[in-house]
């Protein structure tokens, strides 16, 4: 929010100042990425070679990605990372919504209590129910599926939280006009409210995909076959396998990670943005 | 995730089949194998040897599961999964976890004893494919539950070129370890910007390099019984100064083990000691920069010294009568000499199997890569990889932790060791 | 609209029928799981066993007295104390910077974000590379900025700083998003307001406008860039596996040891119950202090 004025040599200043701190830090963002997507495509015997030459004689990023694609469990454990995330999301949302909608426009019975436990939990990372609900799973020889995978991700107070706050700021009078029309509350809110919300939907979303694409925890714990590997794992995986020996594909390999999350974000950046502004986290 | 339904029908109809007339059924039913090893780098051998063997016995199919990133976290994940009963079919357990895997799946009943397996076999199988030390190395208590898939003992890999320049024999590496002290600090003082030597027990992923830099004095880290820890002695001792002179005499810097390797391979170092299992992957880091030698490991007491063998054993743990036939064929075809040449030929390992270095198999490839000699050279030096019990990751990590501080001189050799004895010594009371 | 009316009781019935799942996840996913901790921590569990006894407090007692325990939550809120402020103010200087950028602004807002969205498993590998002492880049541009041989992985007094770092590089980006969200919400009257009460420059106008309408965001930021860095889990596992010398070795990787590798199930619920202790803290904190003072459009 710039003030209007006219040009004054200190904002000049000012604003060179700002770009040369932004643009440092900008490097070292940028810099591992970078570093990775030039490494991928170096061959082998030029991996370890001259530090400051950013161009290598031969280009090599066929036989590294595709070494990456091919020799590993890559494409499996991001086709996992796909359903895991999926899955994940279709639960929060159908729980998450109508219960936000309900602690934001609905009187009934531990109304305040249950928002209390919201907020309880929405400093309770997975790291502290893990313990418990693995060995409940070891019981119920549900370990290394789906399921196991998902499960304990079902549960998103920060979804709850973020959809109440959006949920809160729907005009009372159209809710009030709606039921007076003869719509039912259920009605009301996969119709009517869910559509308004629909930026921090999208924002949440965002999170919550790129949170359990990322996850490395709960899937090292859980996974014990290849074929339930998640995308953390099958990088993990590869690395292991390689000690060194082809850091090409092993840069090509997290470029083919970390991609996904990457273009998703740009696609979806500005109902992001205004999912996160409009929720009220001000 | 099957339901209790289908698994009932599913169980009824395999007992069903398996009583019918003709119930040949089990042998002609197609049967999956759940197997399950360490290092995702072994996949290299793993795999050709499950088509091999899936060409031999068409109606058996290898699945393997989420590799495990070492020999530790593949025992936790078995102990974890006898547990939880979710055992696989068979798998490969490293030597110095053997003992432990054994006695608490025995307890179980959830392991199968391979005695008399072998002895169906025949009367002259065992002794014309395995040696009776090899073979020593997959009992537990007198019972054979391990049969040996891959054994190697340490070796050391160099840099003629530093070597030379140093004023050494490359052809003639030390066989002592004054004579590999007094080398690298040659190679220090004639390529400054180098290592000599990197003996990295600071970082390496188990205590097989520490332990070999005692068994190698004809010292033990236990006692027979495997009850009390005995590496406080003299030969102890000898190790851990040695350890310190590499670092205070040789140019050793304490860095992770794969960065050691990746050192050594662009001519930052001048003598690794490694696991043979890498000598492909080394040559390969290698690739053109010089021309990569091993040696054996030296050895101070040519009398009871020797080398722990590392490697694994396949470990049957199917339950269902089809399956441990299935096993056993997959176990004796791993231990075979056409798999052990495959493996071998991959990664260096010593065959475990006596007719695997005949001409047929691997006769050839010794002529065309004679760095893989120096494991097999070391074959009458394999002593057993010794085993703390149940705290032995914790173990490891503990004296990992006191080696790199004797390395690093933040207390002495003698108290390092003696607190090491120490830990060691509680930790295995309270497992 | 009196409570016991018909509309009322319809009201509350929907009420309770649509945040029935929810209710039931939490209490499965998060109450269960928490009293079964607090009942195993006073127990010997090991996974699987068959017999179980009662310890009391032995746990915990075993868990002060434990030097690796000790050290682990040393170097956590070593770690925490050094990313939180660098996170938090770094995130707010970043976004105040960006804020004012007219052209520049998405490709900042994007740039800085990245480190976010990407895989931290996947970039701690490049971070490894890049890190490494003999062929990283590091090393060379250290040595020409003049800063001799420095192993920032391998050196016990560096490790856990070069994980707080990456940490920072990581969770920057978040919390500038979301400061940016909490400066377009202030009204642009408030600092023509300020202007007219004689507060024209940025510090100024920083201090009696920006600051006190950032409050329950700057709160929002400090709480869950708290909760990140206790998590610190990735870069500990992928780097440095605790190395060297226990240095990096922080509350949750040991919890991870003991409770998934070592199997002590009850040590290691005793440990959980710590960690759970110090973030209900900060939760309770949060809800006193942000719910009253979140403002609606």
């Amino acid at each position: 929010m710039r003030e209007s004025g006219g040009v004054r040599p200190g904002r000049v200043l000012g604003g060179i100042a700002a770009h040369a701190v932004l643009a440092t830090g900008a490097v070292v963002m940028l810099a591992p990425f970078a570093w990775m997507l030039l490494t991928s495509i170096r061959p082998p015997e030029e991996v370890f070679g001259a530090v400051f030459d950013p161009i290598p004689s031969r280009f090599a990023g066929l036989e590294n990605y595709g070494q990456a694609l091919g020799a590993s469990n890559l494409p499996r454990a991001m086709l996992n990372g796909v359903i895991v995330c999926c899955g994940i999301l279709a639960v929060q949302l159908l729980t998450a919504i109508p219960a936000a909608y309900a602690l934001a426009r609905l009187r009934f019975r531990g109304r305040e209590p249950l928002f209390g436990l919201v907020l309880f939990g929405l400093c309770i990372p997975i790291q502290v129910p893990a313990l418990p609900l693995y060995i409940a799973l070891a019981d119920l020889r549900l370990l290394d599926t789906y399921f196991a995978l998902m499960m304990p991700f079902f549960l998103t107070v920060f979804g709850l939280f973020l959809f109440r706050q959006s949920f809160r700021t729907y005009p009372e009078e159209i809710l009030q006009a709606a039921r007076l029309d003869g719509m039912s509350e259920f009605e009301i809110v996969w119709r009517l409210a869910t559509p308004a919300a629909l930026p921090a939907i999208a924002a949440f979303s965002v999170f919550s995909v790129v949170a359990h694409w990322n996850d490395l925890y709960w899937p090292l714990i859980v996974v014990t076959s290849s074929e339930r590997a998640t995308p953390a794992l099958g990088i993990l995986a590869f690395r292991d396998a390689e000690t060194g020996g082809n850091y090409g594909a092993l840069m090509a390999a997290a470029a083919l990670i970390t991609g996904p999350m990457i273009a998703g974000f740009l696609l979806a950046r500005r109902a992001f943005v205004r999912g996160i502004t409009m929720t009220g986290v001000r | 995730m099957l339901t209790r339904k289908q698994l009932l029908t599913g169980t009824g109809a395999a007992a069903l089949a398996a009583t019918l007339p003709g119930g040949r059924a089990e042998a002609q039913a197609p049967v999956t194998l759940d197997v399950v090893h360490a290092y995702p780098s072994f996949a290299r051998f793993f795999a050709p040897i499950a088509e091999e063997f899936t060409k031999a016995h068409p109606n058996i199919r290898i699945a393997f599961r989420q590799i495990m990133p070492n020999y530790d976290e593949l025992h936790q994940s078995l102990l974890r999964g006898a547990l939880t009963n979710q055992l696989p079919d068979v798998t490969f357990s490293g030597f110095n976890r053997l003992p432990e895997l054994a006695r608490t799946l025995a307890a179980r009943n959830q392991i199968v004893d391979l005695g008399p397996l072998i002895a169906a076999e025949g009367a002259t199988w065992a002794a014309e494919n395995f040696s009776p030390r090899m073979l020593a190395l997959g009992k537990v208590d007198g019972r054979q539950f391990g049969m040996p898939f891959n054994a190697s003992s340490p070796i050391a890999y160099y840099n003629p070129e530093l070597v030379a320049r140093a004023g050494g024999n490359p052809d003639a590496f030390p066989d002592s370890w004054e004579g590999v002290i007094a080398l690298a600090a040659r190679i220090k003082q004639t390529t400054p910007s180098a290592m000599g030597v990197s003996y990295y027990i600071n970082s390496f992923d188990s205590d097989w390099l520490w332990q070999a830099l005692v068994q190698q004095g004809g010292g033990r880290m236990l006692s027979p019984d495997g009850k009390i820890v005995t590496f406080g002695d003299a030969a102890g001792l000898a190790a851990v100064r040695l350890a310190r002179r590499f670092v205070a005499e040789c140019g050793m810097e304490l860095i992770g083990a794969d960065q050691n390797r990746q050192q050594f391979a662009t001519g930052g170092i001048g003598i690794i000691f490694d696991s043979p299992a890498r000598l492909a992957v080394i040559t390969g880091l290698v690739g053109g920069r010089f021309p990569l030698r091993t040696s054996p490991f030296p050895i101070t007491d040519k009398q009871n010294g020797g080398v722990p063998t590392g490697g694994n054993a396949a470990v049957i743990m199917a339950r269902d009568e089809a399956k441990r036939r299935a096993a056993w064929e997959y176990v004796k075809f791993s231990g075979g000499p056409l798999a052990q040449k495959i493996a071998v030929e991959m990664t260096g390992y010593l065959p475990t199997n006596l007719r695997a270095t005949g001409p047929e198999f691997l006769g050839s490839f010794y002529q065309q890569n004679p760095n893989a000699r120096a494991a097999a050279a070391q074959a009458d030096r394999s002593l057993p990889w010794e085993d703390y019990g149940a705290n032995g990751p914790r173990i490891h990590r503990a004296q990992q932790e006191l080696l790199t501080s004797i390395m690093r001189a933040d207390i002495t050799p003698e108290a390092g060791l003696a607190r090491m004895v120490e830990q060691t010594t509680a930790l295995m009371r309270s497992a | 609209m009196s409570a016991h009316s018909p509309q009322a009781r319809m009201e509350a019935r929907w009420g309770a029928m649509f945040a029935a799942p929810a209710l039931l996840l939490i209490l499965t996913i998060l109450l269960a799981p928490v009293a079964v901790l607090i009942a195993l921590s006073v127990t010997d569990y090991r996974l699987g066993a068959i017999a179980v006894r009662l310890v009391g407090l032995d746990n915990y007692a075993a868990m002060l007295a434990d030097p690796v325990f000790q050290r682990s939550l040393r170097n956590t809120l070593l770690y925490v104390a050094f990313v939180l402020p660098a996170a938090v103010f770094g995130g707010l200087g970043i976004a105040l910077l960006v804020h004012a950028r007219i052209r520049t602004r998405t490709v900042y807002e994007v740039i800085y974000f990245l480190p976010v969205t990407s895989t931290l498993v996947a970039m701690a590998t490049v971070w490894q590379f890049m890190l490494h002492p003999a062929l990283g880049p590091v090393t060379p541009l250290a040595l020409s900025l003049g800063f001799g041989r420095i192993d920032l992985l391998n050196d016990p007094d560096l490790a856990l700083a070069t994980l707080a770092l990456i940490g920072i590089w990581q969770l920057i980006g978040f919390n500038m998003v979301l400061f940016l969200a909490g400066l377009s919400a202030i009204p642009r009257e408030l600092y023509e307001a300020a202007a007219l009460d004689g507060a024209r420059y940025g510090a100024d106008r920083f201090l009696r406008v920006t600051w006190p309408m950032l409050g329950p965001t700057t709160m929002f930021v400090t709480v869950t860039s708290t909760v990140t860095a206790f998590k610190v889990f990735d870069t500990v596992v992928v780097l440095t596996r605790g190395g060297p010398l226990g240095s990096t070795e922080t509350l949750l990787y040991i919890l991870y040891l003991e409770g998934f590798q070592y199997f002590r199930m009850g040590y290691a619920a005793a440990m959980t119950v710590v960690l759970l202790v110090f973030l209900a803290g900060l939760s309770i904190l949060q809800a006193r202090v942000i719910e009253p003072r979140v403002h609606y459009a």
